[in-house]
């Protein structure tokens, strides 16, 4: 009878421990979808709520805090998700906070996200719906891509042809195959960068320059900034326009005179009128130069006998050493000496 | 040998299983139950069957564990092992390799113990003297199979989790919070219970066929080895008839 007892305390040990199992594992699970504890009704509304069903989970911010309920079609563009939320969250949830669908990995289930605004706002109410926001759809995703593809499509096809075209270039190979190219290009830089440096430094000249004709040095600056020798040309100008106009007058006397000549000459008055106009006086003038050639011809004859004469030949020789000294005094007088010699 | 080769045997056994379950119903909800024996029977059949059992659960959880790491890693997927072995664990393995352990364990014992009774006509004597023998031998024995597996699933399944957990340490590290919370967190209602009530259906049809199988054992000592081992087999079949029809019945219900 004793071993009997025993054997039904050990049987019920077995059956408690397997019921208990049973027990555990029943209200483990119940736990995660909130059967048990106190719970609340939070809504929000979707236009589409991707492939979300009755019991997936609820998170705020991440934290598990529920499951869904229910999902009910209010209309065709419109379905309403009811949420069984921990009791506690009722204290901590405030009735701006957004709720999105989002997946639980890129393939996993979908979950809900209630996440805080962040704004100030009073706390949700039993069954309050929350503000949707879209998350991200891996359908929308997709189709993003399938654009963004066929517009890689379009740009691989237009850079093939373009590498195809540089391939089938030979005057680009030549540059690239070209040796000598690079080194020239390579000179060609160091001497951009020596000229650059002339420039900089041709700059700083300038600037010096400049600067200095701000400050008033040199002429160019003098002309620039100083006032008197402004006022000097000013006079000089006003003066210059004087002579102008006594020039004008002078200009004008003298045509006043050139037209008298001119009038005399056309008139016949006067000696000019009568060098230009009478050809008889031409030939006179001639044969009065021709006989005034052989005059002084023999004056000159004359004189040649006259300085080799004995009486004469003294005051001569006097007349020349007078002429030596006085030569070297001026040159006024070394013009006058060869009048002397003439006569 | 085992198995009905011919159709007509196959009906026969068949519809004697049939009348045996219909007289089963008839029997235990009548008045006078034998409540000591059927505990008896519950000692005998649930925790002496504990070892086997735990034993098998213990090295089906490590080794599935150990056998599906490598896809898992080969997917990305090794975080998740834990949630994949719980759930093979509640939904199947755990309720198919048990009651296939105790078909072995309990069928074969059954149907020996009523087939040796019967050859040395125990079970004429026992009516002779005023015993019910089918109330006495057959219902104490199939009620305590039926109530015993499902309590012998559960722990086995807790087991087979803790020998997963092991499993899961030995090639990684995962704290034992985390390893159940993943675990829990992606099982169901939908998962545990369908499992949990197709383990009654395995206990009552482990039973009900070694008790037939036994009830109605040929004679000669022949007769008993052969009422063993056809309990055996055929409640193994039956086990898995059981199972195929409650997937089905689980889809058709859409609880997975």
């Amino acid at each position: 009878m004793a071993k009997k007892t025993v054997n039904t305390i050990k049987l019920g040990a077995f059956v408690l421990s397997g019921l208990f199992f049973l027990i555990v594992l029943l209200y483990m699970i119940g736990k995660n979808s909130n059967l048990f504890g106190p719970s609340f009704i939070l809504k929000a509304q979707f236009e589409d709520v991707q492939g979300l069903v009755p019991g997936n989970n609820v998170r705020f911010s991440g934290i598990q805090i529920g499951t869904v309920k229910r999902i009910k079609i209010l209309k065709d563009t419109l379905l309403e998700v009811e949420m069984r939320v921990d009791k506690k969250m009722e204290k901590i949830i405030r009735n701006n906070a957004f709720a999105s669908i989002g997946s639980d990995g890129l393939m996993g289930n979908k979950v809900i996200n209630i996440s805080p605004s962040g704004q100030p706002a009073p706390l949700v109410a039993k069954g309050e719906v929350l503000n949707a926001r879209n998350g991200v759809n891996t359908d929308d995703m997709l189709q993003t891509l399938s654009k963004t593809n066929d517009d890689m499509a379009v740009i691989a096809a237009q850079l093939k042809s373009t590498v195809q075209r540089i391939n089938n270039s030979t005057a680009l190979w030549e540059i690239l195959n070209e040796e000598t190219l690079p080194r020239n290009l390579k000179r060609s830089a160091v001497n951009m960068q020596l000229a650059t440096a002339r420039a900089a430094a041709m700059a700083d000249d300038l600037q010096a320059i400049v600067s200095n004709v701000k400050n008033g040095k040199g002429s160019a600056g003098a002309i620039l900034t100083d006032s008197s020798l402004a006022m000097n040309l000013n006079e000089a100008i006003a003066k210059i326009k004087g002579v102008g106009e006594t020039a004008d007058e002078l200009a004008a006397s003298l045509h006043a005179v050139i037209k008298d000549v001119q009038q005399d000459v056309y008139n016949g008055n006067g000696t000019v009128n009568a060098l230009l106009k009478d050809s008889t006086m031409v030939t006179k003038i001639n044969s009065s130069l021709d006989n005034i050639q052989k005059g002084t011809h023999s004056f000159n004859q004359n004189m040649e006998a006259l300085k080799h004469n004995f009486l004469f030949r003294g005051y001569f020789r006097r007349l020349e050493r007078q002429k030596q000294r006085e030569a070297k005094k001026t040159m006024a007088f070394q013009e006058q000496r060869p009048a002397p010699a003439d006569k | 040998m085992a198995l009905p080769v011919k159709t007509t045997d196959f009906l026969q056994e068949t519809g004697g299983i049939s009348v045996f379950t219909g007289r089963f119903f008839k029997e235990a909800f009548k008045p006078r139950y034998e409540i000591s024996e059927f505990l008896r029977q519950c000692f005998v059949i649930g925790y002496r069957s504990l070892p086997l059992i735990g034993l098998t659960g213990f090295i089906m959880g490590l080794v599935l564990t150990m056998q599906l790491r490598p896809s898992l890693i080969e997917y990305g997927v090794e975080s998740q092992l834990p949630a994949m072995v719980g759930i093979a664990i509640v939904r199947e393995i755990g309720p198919v390799i048990t009651a296939l352990i105790f078909a072995g364990k309990i069928g074969s014992s059954i149907g020996a113990e009523l087939g040796s009774m019967k050859v040395t006509e125990q079970i004429d004597a026992m009516e002779v003297s005023g015993t019910n023998p089918f109330k006495y031998l057959v219902v104490t024995r199939v009620a305590a199979s039926t109530l015993m597996l499902p309590i012998l699933v559960m722990i086995s399944d807790a087991i087979s989790l803790f020998g997963s957990y092991i499993g899961v340490n030995i090639n990684g590290i995962t704290s034992f919070p985390l390893f159940y919370t993943q675990v829990f967190n992606n099982l169901g209602f939908s998962d545990v219970l369908p499992a949990f009530v197709k383990s009654f259906f395995f206990g009552f049809a482990v039973g009900i066929i070694s008790c037939y199988k036994g009830f109605y054992s040929n004679k000669g000592t022949e007769g008993v080895g052969q009422s063993a081992n056809s309990s055996v087999v055929i409640s193994s079949i039956t086990i898995f008839v059981i199972d195929l029809i409650a997937v089905q019945i689980t889809n058709v219900l859409n609880l997975n």
